[in-house]
């Protein structure tokens, strides 16, 4: 599990990939109330890179509820979904 | 037999690699995330089972009716239920959610995968004490179903149950809950993977006389791999000695026999091409969609969690015996007693499973 924050881009990214279900929607909950804050305020956005297919219906679901913009993409045998403030 | 249990286990693994058929979150995320959602579909391809093998019943398909390999209900079905329940949360995946995820190129389940064959080999050393535990608390014996029981036709629990459940599936298809709207690619709707796998333990059932399970061929494995290093103990087990299924099929006069032992036997034969065209028709699948991938990082402690899960497993389901899949897909649409306890358990074992699965994960440090 590898994290980094890309100043440039202001990302959070976490690399999800290969973990035990449902490991994948437990540390984006996690993240989500950490960093909500800075998501809330636009300062940042959340990637979590994840080849779990389930993950990709679930996390957004919950995010769309907390009011966050998300966002999945495939990118080449995994997915990635950003979640970021609502406009 | 082999090519249609090769052919049956392929479909199976595509299929649920599509729809991400993981009944083990299903059971964990009532609990984790107060989500019925996917409940849903285990209780549509439960209910759909049980109407088509009582169809296949009453056309006279099923002459071996209860199928062979189930007992009158004991408490050691409740306890070994709850086991299950935890071991199959812990490792990512039920018996067949481990074998899919697998062929998709999880580590994990891989991890998990050798310990439901060690739980599986280990189940021997307790064997004598657990088959006499479980014969003190069964519950009614000479029974295996609630029809029998009740002394009862099958086909009026049937309507019992089915009916009211036709009338909710109905009222779920009004209301739009069959549809996920989902965006990966090559996505199947769960309701037909759970239909695909009703049609497929109809098949299993009409063609093989029994339901689609695996298990005792994990035990098997492991008794294969004893004998490399120590013949004696093999031969001394009671477990591996014993010989579960000995019947004829009255419609291809087949001899049905085999047990947990290392023996070549039609067990062997039906479960090991299931097993392995499950793993493969999930790797295809994977393949298909360009998401094969296999992923080496991974924090020890869900590896040692896995490996936990897999063996605690591989151990209940030899204790009940039977597997998830056996007993919910099989034992539960013939109101077999010992799938209802075997079920019942699953909840407080995943409600566990879901409490320990927390803390195999966490969220990195800030960098």
């Amino acid at each position: 599990m590898k994290k980094r924050m890309d100043k440039k881009q202001k990302n959070i990214e976490i690399d999800m990939r290969g973990q035990v279900c449902p490991s994948t929607m437990l540390v984006a909950l996690e993240a989500i109330n950490k960093y909500g804050d800075e998501l809330h305020g636009g300062m940042e956005q959340l990637c979590i890179l994840t080849d779990n297919r389930e993950a990709t219906n679930t996390i957004p679901d919950i995010a769309v509820n907390m009011g966050y913009a998300v966002q999945v993409d495939r990118q080449d045998s995994f997915y990635r979904i950003t979640l970021s403030c609502a406009e | 037999m082999v090519a249609a249990g090769l052919v049956m286990g392929l479909i199976a693994g595509f299929v649920m690699h599509r729809a991400d058929y993981c009944v083990a979150g299903m059971f964990r995320d009532i609990f984790l995330f107060g989500r019925l959602g996917m409940m849903r579909f285990l209780i549509l391809q439960v209910v759909g089972t049980m109407l088509l093998f009582e169809l296949a019943r009453l056309f006279g398909l099923l002459p071996l009716y209860p199928f062979p390999m189930l007992s009158p209900p004991s408490l050691a079905n409740l306890l070994a239920g709850t086991l299950f329940g935890l071991g199959m949360v812990m490792a990512g995946g039920c018996v067949f959610g481990t074998l899919y995820k697998m062929g998709a190129g999880s580590v994990i389940s891989a991890v998990a995968f050798l310990g439901l064959v060690l739980g599986s080999g280990l189940y021997a050393l307790i064997h004598p004490w657990w088959s006499d535990l479980s014969r003190v608390t069964t519950l009614v014996a000479g029974h295996v179903t609630l029809p029998q029981l009740l002394d009862i036709s099958p086909t009026i629990f049937v309507l019992l149950l089915g009916v009211p459940a036709l009338f909710l599936f109905f009222r779920w298809q009004r209301q739009g809950l069959w549809q996920r709207g989902v965006v990966v690619a090559g996505y199947l709707q769960p309701w037909k993977s759970a239909v695909i796998l009703a049609l497929l333990g109809l098949l299993s059932y009409v063609l093989i006389g029994m339901p689609l399970g695996a298990t005792t061929t994990f035990a098997k494995v492991a008794a294969m791999l004893t004998e490399i290093v120590a013949a004696q103990a093999v031969a001394d087990s009671s477990f591996f000695q014993a010989i579960a299924l000995d019947l004829r099929h009255p419609f291809s006069n087949a001899r049905l026999w085999g047990g947990p032992g290392p023996q070549v036997d039609t067990i062997l034969a039906i479960q090991l091409p299931i097993i392995v065209g499950i793993v493969l028709g999930s790797t295809l699948s994977a393949l298909l969609l360009r998401e094969f991938n296999i992923c080496f990082k991974l924090p020890p402690r869900q590896l040692v969690g896995a490996m936990a899960g897999g063996l605690l497993m591989g151990l209940a389901a030899r204790m009940t015996p039977g597997c998830n899949i056996w007993h919910l897909m099989g034992g539960l649409p013939v109101m077999a007693m010992q799938s209802l306890l075997f079920l019942l358990g699953l909840f407080p074992g995943a409600w566990l499973g879901g409490k320990i699965i927390k803390t195999m994960v966490r969220l990195p440090a800030r960098t």
